[in-house]
């Protein structure tokens, strides 16, 4: 019922690789930028606002727009800033949703983006918990102790790749074939960082053991890279492009955080794999979109998944099929290129991670299939409605937009 | 006129040790460790809006409330989460990557609190954990009133 | 915009140097005060913003741990890295795109966590001016009051003059941090001297503050008592500090403009009743008169010497006392909207301005106001 029908006529996306040492953040953003708006057929002036973000612990600069979004075009314009962590980019693109949505702007420029390597990544996730380590050592507590508790070099995903391995019949090989299949996907996508041509689940199976049980190769690495998305009225969009995508929901929920609370008080979170908050938002994404069945009716699926597990854990809590049962899917061939619904055909965030832009990678990706702009890893199905999803904070916000190729009735 | 194809680094960083975080959670938390060693009781806070019971105790509540009431829970637990460190045997995994003890971390929630405590789990194989086991905690010869003191649990036999 | 969105209930803490809590139940008590003041619970909000900083909460993600205080558990929640009249705006959107009926938007940060002026020095171009340790929010702000006095003509009275109007208004708001009843131009001149023309007392005090609104679709507030309706809105970022002039305010200029002509406000100085400006220096009080059209350009330092903004004048502008009265960042500028909203219900109490039915409130983000954003409020 937004009183505007909201589509995506443009997205751009930079080069990404682990050190973008050419460029700096203005400069690497502009490349994403500068291609969307070629992409859309547009100019700066076209635009009626911004929206953008990152994760700016990452890079140290504190509003970083602030000195950047002049080159962007966003000059006497409108600038929203959104960012939430790992979700920023999903929550950049919902806030061009709604700012379009509402009828108050009819054009707007979303951009998200991460240039890890400006800082230090370790310190930039430190930032996240160091207040509480903080309380912690105020009672007394050896920080190195605390450290091995929260799960050494993967936190707490290795709890939540257990947990839900437990609970679902996920086995190890499961996570080998996932990275296999996404890494493949990579391989054809020219934006991604990580492209493995040919990997294959018993190549992925031979990678370091992190800690139980994921391994190396279950594991996204560190991107320097931008996304840009020009998100329009339903109207506009079908006067510049045949075949926009357009945006028919956006929800997210957000969940106490997982695996301790504040300043190490119990935390209600008490399992890292339910991801309550995901099936909340979902629900009411699809309710909004008009989608009953979502199984049915969905074609692409774009889970956030930093880690292999996570791709089958959360296509089941984005309710595309009941609880457990996302691994046989994944060995019926399902989600291949060329399969029923497809997943991640864009690699996914197991193969590019630029934190910020992570989560507006996944929209972006699902508009590109609708549009069908794709190339080699155009899926085979035609894509009518697709979901795209974003994970964040300490395992504790989802991020969920479905998309399509006719508007909201 | 040519330019390097490398951009001018600079150090800079957030210097987080000029932030100075305030918690009311330290007093609480202080609060149990002292029941835990005076009297061997694990003292957890109710909240009075919802009935949740926080362990560790914390200064407030998912439903806006703050929870004010102090109970005791029982040192007897269930596990939610868990994973282990180094290598283990499970499927697939090459003999020269099994070395060391592995530790294994749970999620636990205690019995009669609602939140999870991470601790470390004793006398199990790796392969027999499990989402929804029983445990205990394992008190050490002398508590001291810590965070220590919560670090092992043990299977409970039932 | 007629009758669409209204601010329904709104809280705010008292502003302190050292509030002596967590951010965390700092915002517990904003958010409980103002979803009371609303007669609803928890269960009845579908969305929540939360407008504060990592650099000043020192944490990153620092939205995360206030899902549980700011009411936002298993809610449609998101967070704006501006000032709170920004996530006002995200709210607003999110109501008028019929996804949502009610929001609650808090604003947020403790200056005795994060100290001084750290945060604002990390908003530098890292490259170049972070290097020279030359600017910060302050020095920046000395800069544009110099370029602004040259411009316009504007004494350095003048601007203590504006302080001194803020502080003695200030010392009839209980939430205010600093007062000062009686203060003349004299008094805020002989303050402690910062970067000339600035002295200490034409600052916005950095302190302890959160405050919260809850906003409702026209749907939503039809059984509110005393609704204050969001009639207009219009904001724009500038460019960086150092690339532009920073003699006038052109986005808060350009974000006017749009709001005016959203909210149909053809003469600012004659429709509007009151203002709450969101100076982070009172040089820029001047300023904004002029950008939000209540005088002609350059004319900010006559209009001001006419009394029209004093509490008894035609146009009073921070009855509340302003940013220099309290200045919790990222809630300063919604404390601006909450203050604009008592007005207009008549529930300002010591500092109530009588007969207020239409208000101004600007709220800014960055250096030198390098984002403002204007909004016109209403009531019945
Ligand atoms: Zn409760």
């Amino acid at each position: 019922m937004a009183k505007n029908e909201v589509a995506v006529v443009g997205v751009g996306l930079s080069k990404h690789v682990s050190k973008r040492r050419d460029v700096n953040i203005a400069e690497l953003v502009w490349e994403a930028v500068s291609a969307c708006y070629e992409d859309a057929g547009l100019k700066p002036k076209d635009v009626d606002a911004f929206a953008t973000g990152n994760m700016p612990a990452f890079e140290g600069v504190n509003l970083p727009e602030e000195w950047g979004a002049g080159h962007w075009g966003a000059y006497n314009k409108p600038l929203l800033r959104i960012t939430t962590g790992g979700t920023t980019g999903g929550s950049v693109a919902h806030g061009g949703y709604y700012l379009v949505g509402s009828g108050l702007f009819d054009t707007v420029m979303c951009i998200a983006f991460e240039k890890q390597s400006d800082g230090n990544s370790t310190m930039g996730l430190n930032t996240v918990a160091l207040a509480d380590a903080a309380a912690q050592l105020q009672l007394g507590v050896d920080p190195g102790f605390i450290a091995s508790f929260g799960g050494g070099a993967v936190g707490v995903a290795v709890y939540q790749a257990s947990s839900y391995m437990k609970s679902s019949g996920c086995t190890t090989h499961h996570l080998d074939k996932v990275s296999a299949l996404c890494r493949n996907n990579a391989a054809l996508n020219p934006y991604s960082h990580l492209k493995q041509p040919g990997l294959t689940p018993e190549e992925v199976a031979k990678t370091t053991l992190l800690q139980y049980p994921i391994r190396f190769g279950h594991v996204c690495p560190a991107t320097d890279g931008a996304c840009a998305m020009l998100f329009t009225t339903g109207e506009k969009a079908r006067k510049l492009t045949d075949k926009p995508a357009y945006v028919l929901s956006c929800a997210s929920a957000s969940d106490e955080a997982a695996l301790v609370g504040i300043s190490g008080s119990g935390t209600t979170n008490v399992d890292p794999c339910e991801q309550e908050s995901c099936k909340i938002a979902a629900a009411r994404a699809y309710e909004i979109a008009g989608i009953k069945d979502p199984r049915n009716e969905i074609d692409l699926a774009e889970p956030y998944s930093p880690f292999a597990h996570q791709l089958l854990m959360f296509y089941e809590r984005l309710l595309l099929c009941d609880e457990g049962e996302a691994p046989s899917i994944l060995d019926s061939g399902s989600m291949n290129l060329d399969g029923e619904l497809p997943v991640c055909p864009s690699g996914g965030v197991i193969s590019t991670n630029a934190i910020g832009a992570s989560a507006m990678e996944r929209v972006a990706e699902c508009a590109l299939q609708i549009m069908g702009k794709c190339g080699e890893r155009q899926v085979k199905k035609d894509v009518h409605k697709a979901v795209a999803h974003g994970w964040g904070g300490a395992v504790n916000l989802n991020v969920v937009a479905v998309l399509s190729d006719t508007p909201r009735r | 006129m040519e330019y390097k194809n490398e951009t001018i680094a600079i150090e800079g960083s957030w210097n987080l040790a000029s932030w100075e975080w305030k918690f009311e959670s330290i007093a609480l938390i202080r609060k149990t460790f002292e029941a835990m060693k005076n009297e061997r009781k694990l003292m957890a806070n109710k909240c009075p809006g919802c009935g949740r019971v926080y362990f560790l105790p914390k200064p407030y509540c998912l439903c806006l409330s703050i929870p004010d009431e102090w109970v005791e829970i029982k040192d007897t637990a269930t596990v939610t989460t868990y994973t282990f460190t180094g290598a283990w045997a499970y499927e697939g995994i090459a003999d020269d990557e099994v070395s060391g003890t592995p530790q294994i971390f749970a999620g636990v929630v205690f019995d009669g609190s609602d939140t999870k405590t991470v601790t470390m789990l004793e006398g199990i194989e790796p392969e027999k954990v499990h989402v929804g086991m029983r445990v205990k905690l394992k008190w050490p010869e002398e508590v001291a009133g810590g965070l220590t003191d919560l670090a092992h649990c043990v299977p409970l036999e039932e | 915009m007629d009758k669409e969105v209204a601010i329904i209930a709104y809280a705010q803490l008292p502003y302190e140097a050292d509030n002596n809590m967590s951010r965390e139940v700092m915002v517990l008590k904003a958010t409980r005060a103002a979803i009371e003041a609303a007669g609803l619970k928890r269960e009845d909000l579908d969305t929540v913003i939360t407008a504060n900083n990592d650099y000043n909460d020192g944490r990153t993600i620092s939205n995360m741990r206030l899902v549980e205080p700011a009411g936002s558990w298993h809610k449609n929640e998101s967070k704006v890295e501006m000032d709170g009249t920004f996530g006002v705006l995200y709210a607003l959107t999110r109501i008028l795109s019929g996804d949502h009926d009610i929001a609650l938007v808090v604003g947020e940060s403790q200056a005795s966590v994060y100290g001084g002026i750290l945060p604002g020095i990390m908003m530098l171009d890292p490259t170049f001016d972070r290097q020279r340790w030359l600017l910060n929010e302050v020095s920046a702000a000395a800069l544009q009051a110099s370029a602004y006095m040259a411009a316009a003509g504007v004494s350095a009275e003048q601007i203590a003059a504006v302080a001194a109007k803020n502080l003695d208004n200030a010392a009839l708001n209980p939430f205010a941090l600093r007062s000062l009843k009686g203060a003349d131009a004299k008094k805020v001149l002989a303050s402690r001297p910062l970067y000339s023309p600035i002295t200490e007392l034409m600052t916005a005090p950095r302190c302890d503050g959160a405050c919260a609104v809850v906003m409702a679709s026209a749907k939503a507030a039809a059984k509110v008592e005393k609704p204050v309706w969001i009639k207009g809105v219009g904001f724009s970022h500038d460019s960086y500090v150092t690339e532009r002039s920073l003699d006038s305010m052109g986005s808060l200029k350009l974000a006017a403009d749009a709001c005016y002509r959203q909210a149909g406000i053809e003469d600012p100085a004659s429709q509007i009743d009151l203002a709450e400006v969101h100076e982070c220096f009172a040089h820029e009080e001047l300023m904004a008169y002029e950008a939000l059209g209540f005088c002609e350009p350059l004319q900010g330092g006559v209009f001001f010497d006419s009394g029209a903004t004093r509490l008894d004048g035609k146009l009073p502008v921070n009855a509340s006392g302003g940013a220099l009265g309290a200045n919790a960042e990222y809630a300063t500028g919604l404390a601006r909207i909450i203050e604009a909203a008592m007005q207009i219900r008549g529930d300002a109490g010591r500092h109530q301005v009588k007969g207020v039915k239409t208000a101004v409130a600007h709220g800014q983000t960055g250096i030198c106001a390098q984002e403002n954003i204007v909004y016109v409020l209403g009531g019945e």
